[in-house]
């Protein structure tokens, strides 16, 4: 297929800076909606992925049985309704009618017991497993009816579901997902449906005509592979692009200087659920010291890195909870810049400068450490931050920004390191019993600080099993608590999420709701006078 | 020519090859290039990893001359101590690959036979291998540090330097003063140190100078990638990476480490080409 672009000739009288992108058109179907990402999904059975970049495309090609509204409360997605029994340990979802795969083909609870099934199959060695092995029992007494039994009470079950895209049975009866064409040439139920793939260049998806929930307003998404962020921003600006996320630089000063960009971007912020931190390997000495870990955090200015990294697009916090959910603990404060402080603890832990040269010692050795970071921009900038700021207070940092791939593969998986810079994109229920439960420092595993706390244990195991919010909120606060005591990592910043899409893109909801803007992108809708003029020669 | 007029060789070198416009032009910008980095603790206005977060990504000004990166820092102290390292980087690595170049050249043109065979397969098979292929996957098993990066870069770029001496000293061994010394029974290593390398050094010293040329572009290329040099430290490969994401807004970021690059590289360049014409006698018949 060869797709030319050619951008603002709607109205040919008219050059395409005086397009007005501002005008208001009510709601039409049609249109073409491009963006772009770094990688490119392996495969999109997003539960053997694994990958954002799958999950991005899979969500709008698959269903869940349910889904969150704008609010992040959850609603039906295949499923019309569900219950939970009295004993909280069996749900009983019910599917709504008449639900169709893209080929045609009926979808029913088989279809959802199947996916189940394949989810907890050991061959298909999903990363989601585990929050689906807890079902005892799954049963489908009708076509419309998927009934799952818990052996105890499992708080984030719901949310689970939500998470797990429903595949076709039909198709996928007897394969390994692993090797099976389907990751290539998927067929799922959303709002769209995956209409060409051409590797290492785009995906492009068009609207499914047996769409289980209604149609969408915009007719084909193309997603085009760029490698390079600044790429990216080059065709953002050419009008190639209509969407893409950006950093605070681009956000706050680059697009506002320039008028031309004003004129055809929008930008959208909405806080993340995700948060910036500098972790510890606590199996390294001095790290294991919890005087060390205040001094350090003490001697960290966490507004300098918002200010100046993250040019105020960031919110200093002492829990790991999105700030003014219900689960982050209101009574935590971060800890304070305060250097003299810092020094007394490294002192009272036994550092001194004891040769004059401006580094503390202890039993001979200076302290000095390594930060690694992923080539991150504000992860590198929040570094070199640090790096003088410790510096100040006697102790030598080196930092080492690390390609991914080898990032994980040859340091975190491995536990070679002493101090990094990292993020965590976290899911809506509060359980993290996978990042802080001392059980869960296997290689590969996210507890991989080595975090190991048995109040922090029994907390992570009592809230899973809770189901009543406010006890569940109190675990949750309690257990922010003793992790801001015990310092494992230091929080630097939780980030807002930032993007750029073009104004000819209508429907979007600003300011942005909970649940982010990508809430109702089955909505958005471009008017026909502000599409671009699309040459295809298939 | 033997060691004893080594002494004189090189100033006769430099005010031979001075004589030529091009070589002159190389060798004056090299020479500001040298002294305003070596002078850059005097002539800095700021400290290079001086950070000031109220001042990021300010144009070039009065206060700040080439403008201050995305940490607010002075672009122009940085690019005065990036040049360090450039140069450091460049002048080194090339010292290693000429010192393996002249050793290994040397012991294959002398001795031939097998020792030249071994030799000279052993740089054919270097030779295959793409060099930034090889310097990227060395480094990336390694830690990147300033030394790394200058043994990574003179390890692998030896070849050149090799086939020169062995060329050399093939052709010097069957000339009369080499002969007439083996008659009179000078012993090799006085016929190597004495004889041989003495008279093969022209072609060394221009194939060093554009070497360093190369070596430089290869740092840069490095840093750029965030192989080189680490952070916070300078040069002017992590200067342009830096400035890669805000090309179109904060062009000083890109514009003079470039240029630096540029004029530092064209300056080695001139002055490498500029010898040879003027040591060459080929060229110097034209």
């Amino acid at each position: 297929m060869f797709l030319l672009f050619l951008t603002g000739c709607n109205a040919p009288s008219k050059p395409a800076s005086e397009v007005n992108y501002d005008l208001n058109a009510p709601p039409t179907s049609g249109g073409t909606m491009i963006n772009a990402m770094t990688g490119e999904p392996s495969g999109l059975i997003s539960m053997i992925a694994g990958e954002s970049a799958s999950s991005a495309i899979s969500s709008n090609i698959f269903n869940h049985l349910l889904k969150y509204d704008k609010n992040l409360e959850l609603e039906g997605d295949l499923a019309e309704s569900w219950q939970i029994s009295a004993d909280q340990k069996t749900i009983r979802f019910k599917l709504k009618p008449n639900l169709k795969w893209a080929d045609n083909h009926p979808l029913t609870s088989a279809d959802v017991l199947f996916t189940w099934q394949a989810v907890i199959d050991e061959k298909t060695a999903s990363p989601y497993a585990s929050d689906f092995q807890l079902v005892k029992k799954a049963e489908t007494p009708d076509a419309l009816s998927f009934v799952v039994t818990y052996d105890q009470a499992y708080a984030p079950a719901l949310d689970s579901w939500a998470g797990l895209q429903i595949l076709p049975k039909h198709l996928l009866e007897g394969q390994d997902l692993h090797t099976s064409a389907f990751a290539q040439k998927p067929i799922g139920s959303n709002f769209y449906q995956l209409d060409k793939w051409t590797h290492g260049e785009h995906l492009k998806l068009s609207r499914n005509p047996n769409s289980a929930l209604g149609q969408a307003k915009i007719d084909y998404l193309i997603t085009r592979i760029i490698p390079d962020n600044s790429a990216q921003f080059l065709e953002l600006m050419a009008d190639n692009i209509d969407l893409m996320g950006l950093d605070p630089i681009k956000f706050s000063r680059i697009i506002p200087a320039r008028p031309e960009l004003q004129k055809k971007l929008a930008l959208y912020k909405e806080l993340g659920n995700s948060y910036t931190y500098m972790g510890f390997n606590l199996k390294h000495k001095p790290f294991d010291d919890v005087r060390v870990r205040h001094a350090i955090n003490y001697a960290i200015d966490k507004q300098e890195i918002i200010d100046g990294v993250y040019l105020g697009l960031g919110i200093n916090i002492a829990s790991p909870y999105k700030p003014g959910t219900r689960w982050s603990n209101p009574d935590l404060v971060p800890y304070p810049y305060d250097p003299d402080k810092a020094r007394a603890l490294l002192k009272e832990a036994g550092f001194t400068d004891s040769n004059g040269d401006g580094i503390l010692e202890r039993d001979g050795k200076t302290f000095s450490f390594e930060i690694i970071t992923n080539q991150n921009k504000e992860r590198e900038k929040s570094a070199v931050l640090i790096q003088r700021r410790l510096k100040e207070v006697g102790i030598d940092v080196r930092i080492r920004a690390i390609e991914w791939a080898s990032f994980i593969s040859r340091f975190i998986k491995t536990g070679d390191f002493d101090v990094v810079i990292l993020g965590w994109g976290l899911g809506l229920d509060p359980d993290q019993y996978n990042i802080w439960h001392s059980s869960q420092q296997a290689p590969g595993q996210f507890n991989f600080i080595g975090y190991n706390n048995s109040t922090v244990d029994q907390l992570l195991e009592q809230g899973r099993l809770e189901l009543d919010a406010n006890k569940r909120q109190r675990i949750y606060h309690t257990f922010a608590r003793i992790l801001l005591e015990d310092s494992p990592i230091i929080y630097l910043s939780a980030g807002y999420g930032l993007t750029a899409i073009h104004k000819r893109v209508k429907g979007i909801d600003n300011p942005a709701p909970p649940a982010g803007i990508g809430h109702n992108s089955e909505e958005w809708y471009i008017p026909q006078s502000l599409r671009r003029n699309e040459i295809t020669n298939h | 020519m033997n060691a004893g007029t080594l002494g004189k060789f090189l100033p006769n070198l430099l005010a031979t090859s001075l004589s030529n416009p091009l070589a002159f032009a190389g060798f004056i910008i090299i020479i500001i290039i040298f002294s305003l980095s070596m002078l850059a603790p005097m002539i800095a206005p700021y400290d290079p990893n001086f950070i000031n977060v109220k001042a990021i990504l300010l144009p070039p000004s009065a206060a700040h001359w080439m403008g201050t990166d995305g940490l607010g820092r002075d672009v122009l102290s940085r690019m005065l101590y990036g040049g360090r390292i450039s140069l450091l980087v460049g002048l080194v690595a090339v010292g290693i690959s000429t010192a393996i170049g002249i050793i290994l050249g040397s012991l294959a043109g002398f001795y031939r036979g097998w020792v030249d065979t071994v030799i000279m397969r052993l740089v054919d098979i270097m030779l295959s291998i793409p060099s930034f292929f090889l310097i990227l996957a060395v480094i990336a098993f390694l830690t990147p540090s300033i030394i790394n990066i200058m043994i990574v870069i003179g390890l692998t770029s030896w070849m050149g330097v090799t086939r020169l001496v062995r060329a050399e000293f093939l052709s010097l061994s069957e000339r009369e003063f080499v002969t007439a010394s083996r008659t009179l029974g000078a012993k090799n290593a006085r016929l190597i140190f004495t004889h041989l390398l003495p008279n093969s050094l022209t072609p060394i010293i221009v194939s060093a100078v554009l070497g360093v040329a190369g070596a430089v572009l290869l740092e840069s290329g490095l840093s750029f990638l965030g192989l080189g040099v680490q952070a916070p430290q300078a040069s002017w490969g992590n200067i342009l990476t830096d400035g890669k994401e805000y090309i179109q807004f904060a062009w000083w970021l890109s514009l003079f480490p470039g240029l630096a690059i540029l004029i530092t590289v064209l300056g080695y360049n001139l002055l490498g080409e500029g010898l040879r014409d003027a040591l060459d006698p080929r060229s110097q018949n034209k």
